[in-house]
């Protein structure tokens, strides 16, 4: 059960794209091609080499065989002349006593000399030694060594190898020499026959010995195919064993391949030159050939091996590239779902590191950004809240009920209502229906109504200005920016001034942007002072606690950084503050002019 | 740092690699070459041409397919109880496979059964066994060579005539075969006559005096068949001291080198002759199929051939004849 799922698995796993399979395949492909072309190579090479140094070795055996016969057989060759000469030299053959003793003599000296005769053209014994008598149904002229002889006049012969069939002694294996002869018969020239028995023991006792191999072997044949020497003669006779003469008969000497006994097998021949036999070495290829066999076992469990390392290393080096890889994957899988807490921490290849860094610094980015955009925020709700705050300042409200009181007790009812109505309207645009943008008109009305108090309540201390280009009064801005300002200049700049105060508000553009002016000649400020103002560092305990940062805050808030506030102020001159903003107007013009 | 770490475990697993690529090749090699097949050959003895042939077509066998020959024999050749010993001596040692010329058909069978229980294959070679168990016989068809003998015994003396046989142990399968298969021929001719029977026990002097008591009870005697190579040798020897020779045609068996001579003088007209070489060839052959558990044939035989003097010093005659080169 486990195990095919163990195989689903993996083959949904596999995936033929993955760097792990790309690298995997790629270098195995290319390191098993080049390590089969090189072990090929090589086994052609050394088995080359194998093989030719295999038939030089069978080359050298047969030829030391040969050495060997050759001087035998030259050596009886030598006997045979020197028997010879002595019939040559002798005057009268079958009664010279000399002659007997000079061949038996001849005849001693090789132990595997059997006999030695000669016999006229008719078949009968002339003279023989050792002096044996003749055996019965012999039928010698018809014997291989006596017709060869007749057939071929002053030539010796050689018969391969046979059973004596002469004399009465033991059947022995003998090589016949034989000659045609003249002899002198009573001073009479006659033809005749001379044959020389030798042993075949020597000659079946050396090849016997050769060793090709196990299995391999010698055989030597005559000039037209006779088997001379055949390990497994009795079963080449019986029809048990086959071998293919044809093509041996074709080289005097060399090599060759042989496979018509569906084993493969190395013939090589060399030819006993005084005789006309062929020596025929057979060897074994799987024998003689082994180091072919070896090198190819060898090279097998070599190119085996080697692909197992090379498949272990690569699916190694593969997975140390690709893993981390798929381990960034799978953290970046997390981020996706949204946990950006996770770091990603890899090692492994460079790049593969550097791509993990990169991605950390990324998400530490992302993380900044996301608690910037929450302090964000937060800042905006609170500076909402502080507006909220403002849009009912009691101790502001307080005071002008409180003027309102005393102007109502003093009968100044003019002012009552003018104050009354003016607060009324104050509060109206601070509420705005809980808009934060308000167009310009409404920000100069509500700083208008704001001053109208104040002058009423400060009993005239101060005039007031407020003028705004027409292009300005529709654009938008955020509200309750002027009042606090107007508020400062009012308390912190006029109220502490001896003279007769002045308060201008002006909206105009300028460039690109929106600015609204506030002037006053009041006491103004050191420039220590104005960039503690700024960096809210100063506050008063007084006032409305809706000061200047919070305009300066809200202002960053909603337009950015590149708007807000500019002091320019000079102690005893006066201040003015000038706010930029940008210039936004209201989308419902817009879309009519599309319409029209 | 890195590469250091690869480069270690890259080296570390190359190390490891290494003995498995030099172990690799010397047990392919193991594999392909042979195992050596171990044969027990137990015969009747280690003397003799006829025996010597039989080693000789073995170990040409051996050679051939690789085995490991013991070739085992008691000093006598009717001494079957050293050959049973010989047979327990083999089983524990457990050859591949044993080859067993019985001198005793039925004494050997118990023997023979057991090596099965070892499961070791037994071939009986040249002599049969009792027991169901060998796995082939190999060896000459001797019912077959009693007729060819019958054959041209017939021919030569006609079919009006008597004839004697000398056998060699009555009870003795490839006497009985023989002698089977030389009486059936004779059978089928109403004018022949086998006068007489006698049995030498593999004994030379006795066959001799055996020929000579039935060549003095039957002087009219045409023919005379011996059935083994020890009578042959008696009765041939009996034959020509009594002047019979080529008065009497005479076939005998097997090829001992007195009858090739008394062949070529005519005193003997044929022989049957087996061919040890290819018997222990086909047994070791054989033996070597069956150790690899294969199938064989219920019998193998080998032919017989029939010698005379026409054919005798044929090439291919003459191997069989003198299989050693001395």
């Amino acid at each position: 059960m486990k195990g095919p799922q163990t195989i689903s698995r993996f083959l949904r796993n596999f995936h033929v794209r993955k760097i792990q399979v790309l690298i995997s395949l790629s270098s195995i492909t290319i390191t098993i091609l080049a390590v089969v072309l090189v072990s090929a190579l090589l086994f052609n090479r050394f088995s080359k080499a194998a093989e030719a140094n295999a038939y030089l070795n069978l080359g050298q055996i047969i030829e030391q065989v040969n050495a060997n016969l050759e001087l035998y057989v030259s050596g009886m060759q030598d006997i045979f002349e020197l028997a010879q000469e002595q019939i040559n030299a002798a005057s009268d053959i079958p009664d010279d006593r000399q002659l007997g003793e000079q061949l038996g003599t001849i005849l001693n000296t090789r132990k595997d000399l059997v006999s030695m005769a000669l016999f006229t053209k008719g078949g009968n014994l002339v003279r023989g030694v050792p002096e044996l008598p003749m055996r019965q149904n012999t039928k010698l002229t018809e014997q291989l060594w006596f017709e060869s002889a007749i057939q071929n006049p002053g030539t010796l012969q050689f018969t391969p190898p046979h059973i004596q069939n002469l004399f009465k002694s033991d059947y022995r294996w003998v090589v016949s020499m034989s000659k045609s002869i003249t002899y002198r018969d009573d001073s009479r020239i006659r033809q005749g026959v001379l044959v020389m028995d030798i042993n075949f023991r020597t000659i079946d006792e050396l090849s016997q010995r050769v060793g090709l191999g196990k299995k391999g072997y010698v055989y030597i044949i005559d000039s037209v195919g006779n088997i001379v020497y055949h390990p497994q003669q009795q079963l080449i006779y019986a029809g048990l064993k086959y071998e293919n003469l044809e093509p041996v008969l074709n080289y005097a000497y060399g090599s060759y391949l042989d496979d018509s006994e569906g084993e493969q097998r190395l013939i090589t021949i060399q030819t006993v030159k005084p005789a006309g036999w062929k020596i025929v070495g057979v060897a074994y290829a799987d024998e003689f050939l082994t180091t072919k066999k070896e090198l190819g076992g060898f090279l097998y469990g070599f190119l085996l091996a080697a692909i197992a390392v090379i498949l272990i290393i690569n699916l190694y080096v593969s997975a140390r590239i690709s893993q981390p890889i798929r381990r960034l994957e799978r953290s970046v899988q997390m981020v996706e779902k949204g946990d950006f807490g996770t770091n990603v921490y890899v090692s492994g290849a460079y790049e593969v590191e550097q791509l993990s860094k990169r991605f950390n610094l990324m998400l530490r980015r992302i993380r900044e950004l996301m608690d910037q955009i929450i302090q964000e925020q937060e800042a905006k709700r609170k500076s909402e809240l502080d507006v909220l705050q403002s849009q009912i300042n009691p101790h502001f409200l307080y005071n002008t009920l409180n003027s309102v009181t005393r102007m109502a007790e003093l009968g100044r009812n003019e002012e009552v209502v003018t104050t009354i109505t003016s607060l009324s309207r104050f509060f109206r645009i601070s509420l705005s229906k809980g808009n934060h943008i308000i167009p310009v008109a409404d920000e100069l009305e509500h700083v208008r109504h704001y001053l109208i108090i104040q002058t009423i309540r400060f009993k005239n201390k101060f005039r007031y200005e407020i003028q705004a280009e027409p292009d300005t009064l529709d654009c938008l801005t955020l509200k309750l920016i002027l009042q606090p300002l107007v508020e400062n200049a009012i308390h912190h700049g006029i109220e502490k001034s001896a003279e007769e105060g002045f308060i201008g508000v002006y909206a105009r553009i300028n460039g690109n942007n929106l600015e609204l002016v506030i002037r006053d000649n009041g006491i103004g400020m050191t420039q220590d002072t104005v960039d503690k103002l700024l960096s809210g560092r100063l506050r008063s305990e007084s006032g409305s606690g809706v000061g200047v940062t919070n305009v300066q805050e809200r202002i960053a808030l909603y337009y950015g950084k590149d708007y807000g506030l500019h002091y320019e102020s000079e102690p005893e001159e006066g201040t003015t503050v000038t706010i930029k903003l940008p210039i936004v107007r209201p989308e419902t013009p817009k879309i009519e002019g599309d319409e029209s | 740092m890195k590469f250091g770490y690869w480069l270690k475990n890259g080296l570390l697993l190359l190390l490891f690699m290494l003995p498995l690529t030099a172990s690799c090749a010397p047990a392919g090699n193991l594999q392909k070459g042979e195992k050596t097949t171990v044969i027990d050959m137990i015969v009747k003895m280690d003397r003799g041409d006829y025996w010597s042939t039989i080693k000789m077509g073995a170990e040409v066998a051996a050679k051939e397919y690789n085995v490991k020959l013991n070739f085992l024999a008691p000093e006598n050749e009717n001494d079957y109880k050293e050959q049973i010993q010989l047979m327990e001596h083999s089983i524990a040692r457990r050859p591949d496979a044993i080859i067993l010329a019985a001198s005793d058909y039925e004494a050997l069978g118990q023997v023979t059964d057991r090596s099965s229980y070892y499961e070791i294959p037994v071939i009986s070679m040249d002599s049969e066994v009792a027991s169901t168990k060998v796995k082939t016989y190999v060896g000459t068809n001797n019912y077959e060579a009693g007729q060819k003998a019958a054959e041209r015994l017939v021919e030569l003396t006609g079919k009006q005539s008597d004839i004697g046989i000398v056998n060699f142990v009555k009870g003795a399968r490839n006497a009985d075969q023989r002698e089977e298969g030389f009486l059936d021929y004779v059978a089928r001719f109403s004018g022949i006559r086998v006068v007489d029977i006698q049995y030498c026990g593999s004994d030379e002097e006795l066959a001799y005096r055996l020929t000579r008591n039935m060549l003095t009870a039957y002087p009219g005697l045409d023919g005379l068949v011996s059935l083994s190579a020890e009578s042959s040798i008696g009765a041939g020897r009996a034959v020509e001291e009594m002047g019979y020779g080529g008065k009497i045609n005479m076939i005998a068996f097997d090829n001992p080198p007195e009858m090739l001579e008394l062949l070529q003088e005519e005193t003997v007209q044929a022989m049957v002759v087996q061919n040890p070489f290819n018997n222990g060839y086909m047994a070791v052959a054989a033996a070597v199929k069956a150790a690899h558990g294969e199938k064989l044939e219920d019998r193998i035989p080998t032919d017989t051939k029939l010698i005379d003097l026409e054919n005798m010093l044929w090439p291919e005659n003459q191997k069989l004849l003198f299989p050693f080169v001395k």
